[in-house]
């Protein structure tokens, strides 16, 4: 018997989770990305901390000003964000989220030690003269005291421990709700780590357009920015391919609910299309680029496009895993709508968190000499 | 594939149903004290343990006139658009005869036995009640709105007015006065049927004594024990329908909407 269905009123429900949430996700991934990027060359010895230290110093300022706003989204998707506190006077061991909002300052704190421990040095010698950086390079360094190597790596350490943590509980929180088919899959943690190493990377390329300080120095850092990208996106077409193959394999819902939307849903067509489009353009630019910086031809003045693609790739990435989802109705016909409006919940959220980051960047790079020896010896003439 | 794949439900489903209901006399609150791995049922609290609340939707008596909807929402004060329940109606026609009937489908929260809206609540703002309730203390809650994604039956909403997650509670308030839901106490046909499924001589107990082998919940793949059952059920409608949505965007001739009911921007 062949019967076609409409359901006569359907009632539409807004989207309970806002841009803030893709913001936050976003942000939180570049920032233990970066960390893991800046620990070859803040905390590795030899050759290897020689090669690397031009992209650690680049990868502490990220995964500084990110750590630093992503809680900010994180906090304005609550509903009721003054009750924040709530998480600690009512910590509940059985959800994910609470967990995070243990880990989370936890991992900021580590972060923040870390990258003050990374940038001391410089601060210290920056207290010389006076003026507005030297005083607050002076209230920064706490005193004359020396930080020992092991001390530095000790807090790094601890701070990549929190940061898998992170990476645990991000991708738990939405991988175990198995209400929504389409996020109920283990690879999704997974591909939440390699689209954020994605975008960090991507990240690091961008800055080290406009803020580097060493000429020589930053198509090395392209090259490795654009190394990392290629493998992070290869290993993220695997997981993707895994993925894909479990659902034919009868393993999981996920993939016929994709392909269900994909089927149903104009959106959710063009959007497949895109990430395939953009997917495969960011790995054949990236190769590209890397393949002309191998043959010692200068990328800096392009490569900051690939950057901004593999950035594009994170960010889509999440809007597609958490708002398009959430338009997928759970028990009625059709899907809501996904309407972006203009206000803090939609749009002015999206640009104020970028605008916050941007400030956070350029308030560092104003005051603090986190470009090293380089930039006080510039300053200083 | 579709069609059997959704007998193959409906075969679940009636199962699912007959697990759901038999270790109801055994289970006796069972609150183990072990310590709770991650996404496990917290201890119920609060209520009466002595009875377990369930519903009974009789659809052969359902006429889909949502009186229910209407006195839910003067009772509960939901916000407009919100529902903590809704009368789903469905045309359903044979296109080979061209014949169709309609199908009536109240929703409310199921009270699911294992409820996966109150694991995941950061601040144990949702819990649920010893007599199977799932309530939320909008006074705790923080408004992440982690439940609502987590509820399959798209139960819970964010409430405008208050910022916090909103449900249905089965009237709690009023059961507690010895009053029937507002859903229940409005219904003309007296579809719904609530009651407390430990007492053997209440109207549920009999009646799911009677219908056991017929009855049905909504989406028992999802293992979450729905304590709402439906008589009269069609297998076609316990999950998300294969259906087309009318009167949901209304629109005019240059494609602007103009005729949503519930629009409120």
């Amino acid at each position: 018997m062949n019967s076609s269905i409409i359901e006569i009123l359907t009632p539409r429900y807004e989207l309970a989770w806002y841009p803030w949430a893709v913001q936050y996700f976003f942000l939180i991934a570049i920032s233990y990305s970066a960390l893991l990027l800046s620990l070859p060359g803040t905390i590795g010895r030899g050759q290897l901390a020689q090669r690397w230290q031009p992209m650690a110093r680049l990868a502490l300022l990220i995964t500084l000003t990110c750590t630093l706003v992503a809680p900010v989204a994180l906090l304005a998707d609550l509903h009721q964000p003054m009750r924040f506190w709530h998480f600690y006077t009512n910590a509940t061991p059985t959800s994910w989220m609470s967990i995070g909002s243990i880990l989370l300052p936890l991992y900021l704190i580590s972060v923040l030690a870390y990258v003050w421990l990374a940038w001391r040095p410089a601060l210290q010698k920056a207290r010389a003269g006076s003026g507005f950086r030297p005083s607050i390079a002076k209230v920064l360094s706490f005193g004359d005291w020396q930080a020992s190597r092991a001390i530095l790596t000790t807090v790094a350490l601890v701070a990549t421990l929190f940061a898998f943590g992170i990476m645990l509980y991000t991708g738990a929180e939405i991988a175990i709700i198995k209400a929504r088919p389409l996020w109920h899959t283990n690879w999704l943690p997974i591909m939440f780590v390699t689209t954020g190493m994605v975008a960090a990377a991507g990240l690091v390329i961008l800055l080290n357009r406009w803020m580097s300080p060493e000429r020589e120095g930053r198509e090395d850092i392209n090259r490795q920015g654009l190394k990392v990208i290629l493998i992070a996106m290869l290993i993220s077409a695997l997981v993707a391919t895994a993925w894909f193959v479990s659902g034919f394999s009868g393993h999981s819902d996920s993939v016929a609910a994709a392909l269900q939307s994909i089927q149903a849903n104009s959106d959710w067509r063009l959007s497949a299309i895109w990430a395939l489009v953009a997917g495969v353009t960011l790995f054949v630019l990236a190769g590209l680029a890397l393949k002309a910086g191998n043959q010692a031809r200068s990328v800096l003045n392009w490569a900051w496009i690939v950057g901004l693609l593999a950035l594009h790739v994170g960010w889509a990435f999440r809007w597609m895993v958490l708002m398009e989802v959430q338009t997928v109705a759970k028990n009625t016909a059709g899907y809501y709508q996904l309407v972006v409006e203009l206000g803090s919940y939609g749009l002015m959220g999206i640009i104020g968190t970028f605008g916050l980051w941007l400030a956070a960047l350029l308030l560092i790079d104003l005051f603090i000499p986190w470009q090293g020896k380089a930039q006080l010896e510039a300053q200083h003439g | 594939m579709d069609f059997a794949r959704r007998a193959i439900l409906g075969q679940i489903a009636k199962l699912t149903a007959g697990a759901a209901l038999v270790p109801l006399a055994s289970i006796t609150m069972s609150s183990s004290a072990v310590a709770s791995p991650i996404n496990s049922q917290p201890a119920r609290r609060e209520g009466d343990a002595s009875k377990r609340y369930g519903m009974l939707i009789d659809l052969r008596q359902c006429i889909g006139c949502q009186a229910c909807t209407v006195s839910c929402h003067i009772e509960n004060e939901a916000p407009l658009g919100n529902f903590r329940t809704i009368v789903s109606q469905y045309e359903v026609s044979n296109e080979s005869t061209g014949d169709f009937a309609t199908m009536m489908l109240p929703r409310l929260c199921n009270q699911c036995e294992n409820p996966p809206c109150v694991p995941v609540c950061p601040v144990q703002a949702t819990f649920q009640r010893k007599d199977g309730i799932v309530v939320v203390d909008n006074e705790a809650c923080v408004g992440c709105a982690y439940c609502v994604q987590a509820c399959p039956y798209d139960a819970r909403f964010i409430n405008k007015k208050t910022q916090t997650a909103d449900k249905c509670t089965f009237c709690a308030h009023r059961l507690e006065a010895n009053l029937l839901p507002a859903c229940v106490e409005s219904c003309v046909g007296g579809a719904r049927i609530i009651g407390d499924m430990r007492a053997p001589s209440s109207q549920i107990s009999k009646m799911i004594a009677q219908h056991r082998s017929e009855l049905m919940v909504l989406k028992p793949e999802q293992g979450t024990l729905p304590q709402v059952y439906y008589l009269g059920m069609d297998e076609r409608f316990l999950s998300r329908p294969q259906a087309e949505p009318a009167l949901w965007d209304v629109r005019d001739m240059d494609g602007k909407e103009i005729g949503y009911e519930f629009l409120d921007h």
